[in-house]
């Protein structure tokens, strides 16, 4: 019985759902771990969380030093007689970036569901930080309307075709819908502008530029929020874009009908695509959020 | 103590390993030795009990009390305490309660394991069985690893280097020469620990206890008189997991049971002479010399150094300690009463202190014995 499956799995779960990084307190090497472990010698380092607790874990860092922060990491530990994989929680050294400066090249982007109200943030941050940050101009196909506020730039199907063709367009997408056709993008040259002028670059998009945009420059290149209507449950949250839709009668029923198609879609997407997005907010309490959002984008906390 | 209790009478076996002897063998031995010695009859005991912390699994043996009080011709009522390594001082803790509080007058205790029947990696799991299953051992850690962590990070607090290390190991081979009972009665040069093999660096093998067969009874009374009396009888608890303590450089369960022990037998520490102290690992013996207040934290390796150097005037572990003497896990804490008694004695000083712990100074006991002649 000593230390089965079950036991191992039980102790380690805790530990796991938390993840956390810490430091080596101390470490020793097993010339000869218990027989499960293989006959090769074995790291086990006392490790400190960053939330304060300790644990025993394999050491798998190439030259453990006490002091040292380490990562946590699963692994595979052995296999039981019974043919049971175990695996355990492993720590390994952490990678050492050296921040020199606050990375400047990044882009802010804003994701949700039509009606969620990111024009409106959009715009109170721009009032708030115009200083640091600028909105990049969406590119599309489509004819101007009434409502739209300068957030796009008109192009024909022809031009958004060879811009794209010479690779001038970093993420674009085709907005379903069946009222009309419609091509949305981004220019390099508009956001290579902003980065230029000193300011962070911001897009208020949807999923699949967010993906392109993820895809061109890098994931770790754009800082990314989800914004959720408030509710709790979908079915609340789509009821409240429904009335903001409704209430800012810019749109025929139509049109409404189709974002509103879009925005379970979209509301689905964040479930699916956590990997996306660096924070979810509800976008309940416009100013406190103005105020949150500053808070976690670098080089906007002393706008 | 709210009763006079003597050590009545002591029996050992030698530890070491013993092919032929069994687990009941060791313990017939050493209760025979002790009722020897103390010159009663076995009619006289009134309550067994016993020590031991692995015969189910190493001897497929459970309801070790019923089976000592089978080596008993009037089969008295026993019972079996434990506490890892620590289970001796722990029995001798308990027949204080019963003789405290009148429910025996007599009794005998006795501590045995029987350790070599099994494999080394059967041993090193049983052992981990003194650490918290699920917090310590899943990580592959053994003892050793345990008391290595510990030893690595108490260098790097303090500075003790490896060579200052390997002195402790070789000043308990020394005395182990004077100890027909101990494992190992050969000398042991610092260099050759810091050449043995590592175990779990930056621990070597020399600086780990051995596995032993042995056995130590002891009869203690409140109606029958010796020379030697309990001054105190103390034991504390610590966190199962060293995962849990702020701290792995000190064990505070030994330093809580000594300040209750001093405070019982109403003495200092200038008063006590010979110590047996609970050495499991070399680093555990220098610990131990801060924990218990001899000496200033960081600074327990001078006492070895002086040992060494034959410059103090304490005794410590005069029968080898666990390293040289062996260590059949639950019978060291019974073993070190006797050792202390036998210092006491040879020496003719007052008083004496055994510190047994278990685990990683889990569970610490602390007995101070007084020799009345002096």
């Amino acid at each position: 019985m000593n230390n089965s499956a079950p036991i191992v799995q039980r102790a380690q779960k805790r530990e796991r759902d938390k993840f956390l990084p810490g430091t080596v307190v101390s470490f020793t090497t097993l010339s000869h771990p218990p027989a499960r472990f293989g006959p090769r010698p074995r790291v086990v380092g006392l490790i400190e969380l960053e939330n304060g607790r300790r644990v025993l874990a394999p050491l798998v860092a190439d030259a453990p030093y006490i002091g040292q922060t380490v990562r946590p990491r699963m692994r595979l530990s052995h296999v039981t007689h019974e043919g049971l994989r175990v695996y355990e929680v492993a720590y390994d050294e952490a990678p050492q970036v050296a921040i020199t400066e606050a990375f400047s090249r990044y882009l802010l982007a804003f994701t949700g569901p039509s009606g969620v109200g990111k024009s409106t943030i959009t715009k109170m941050l721009a009032h708030a930080c115009s200083d640091y940050a600028a909105k990049v101009p969406i590119l599309t196909t489509r004819a101007p309307k009434a409502g739209d506020d300068g957030e796009y730039l008109y192009t024909t199907s022809a031009e958004f075709d060879r811009l794209k063709n010479m690779g001038e367009i970093v993420a674009m997408t085709d907005i379903p819908s069946s009222s009309e056709d419609r091509m949305y993008g981004y220019r390099a040259a508009d956001i290579e502008a902003i980065w230029d002028a000193g300011k962070i670059p911001v897009v208020v998009t949807e999923m699949e530029l967010l993906q392109g945009l993820a895809h061109h420059y890098g994931r770790r290149a754009v800082l990314s929020f989800g914004l959720l209507p408030p509710g709790k449950s979908k079915r609340a949250r789509l009821s409240q874009l429904l009335h903001r839709l409704r209430s800012r009668g810019r749109e025929s029923e139509a049109h409404i009908r189709d974002r509103l198609k879009n925005a379970e879609k979209d509301l689905a997407f964040f479930g699916e695509r956590k990997d996306l997005f660096d924070h979810m907010v509800v976008n309940e309490d416009l100013s406190d959020l103005v105020a949150s959002l500053k808070e976690k984008v670098p080089g906007l906390s002393g706008a | 103590m709210q009763q006079d209790i003597f050590l009545v009478g002591s029996g050992l076996t030698r530890f070491g390993e013993w092919w032929d002897k069994s687990l009941r063998d060791l313990m017939r031995e050493a209760i025979e030795a002790a009722l020897a010695s103390s010159g009663l009859q076995a009619q006289d005991v009134d309550l067994v009990i016993v020590a031991n912390m692995l015969a189910e699994v190493t001897n497929n043996q459970a309801h070790m009390a019923s089976l000592a009080s089978s080596l008993l011709p009037h089969h008295p009522p026993a019972l079996r305490v434990e506490a890892a390594c620590g289970s001796g001082a722990l029995a001798v803790n308990t027949a204080c309660a019963f003789l405290e509080s009148n429910r025996a007058k007599t009794v005998l205790v006795v501590g045995v394991e029987k350790m070599t029947d099994a494999s080394s990696d059967a041993i090193s799991q049983a052992l981990m069985g003194a650490a918290d299953s699920e917090l310590d051992a899943p990580s592959g850690l053994t003892f050793p690893g345990i008391f290595g962590l510990i030893a690595k990070r108490y260098m790097y607090e303090f500075g003790l280097t490896r060579e200052q290390l390997s002195i402790v190991s070789s000043v308990h081979h020394k005395h182990a020469t004077e100890n027909a009972f101990a494992q190992f009665r050969y000398e042991l040069s610092p260099e050759a620990v810091s050449a043995s093999p590592l175990v779990s660096d930056p621990l070597r093998l020399l600086d780990c206890s051995p596995i032993s067969d042995g056995a130590a009874a002891c009869i203690l009374s409140t109606v029958h008189r010796s020379g030697t009396r309990l001054a105190a009888s103390q034991i504390a608890s610590d966190t199962l997991s060293i995962t849990e303590r702020p701290t792995i450089v000190s064990f505070p369960a030994t330093r809580a049971a000594m300040e209750q022990a001093l405070r019982e037998a109403d003495i200092t520490r200038k008063d006590i002479h010979a110590l047996e102290t609970h050495d499991c690992f070399s680093i555990a013996a220098v610990i131990n010399m801060e924990d218990l207040g001899f000496t200033k934290e960081g600074e327990g390796i001078r006492i070895y150094e002086d040992l060494h150097a034959g410059r103090t005037p304490l005794w410590v572990n005069m029968g080898g300690g666990l390293k040289a003497c062996g260590h059949p896990v639950a019978a060291t804490g019974i073993k070190q009463l006797i050792d202390v008694s036998k210092s006491l004695t040879r020496g003719r000083a007052r008083y004496g202190l055994a510190h047994n712990f278990g685990g990683a100074g889990a569970t610490c006991g602390i007995h101070i014995l007084e020799n009345t002649h002096v």
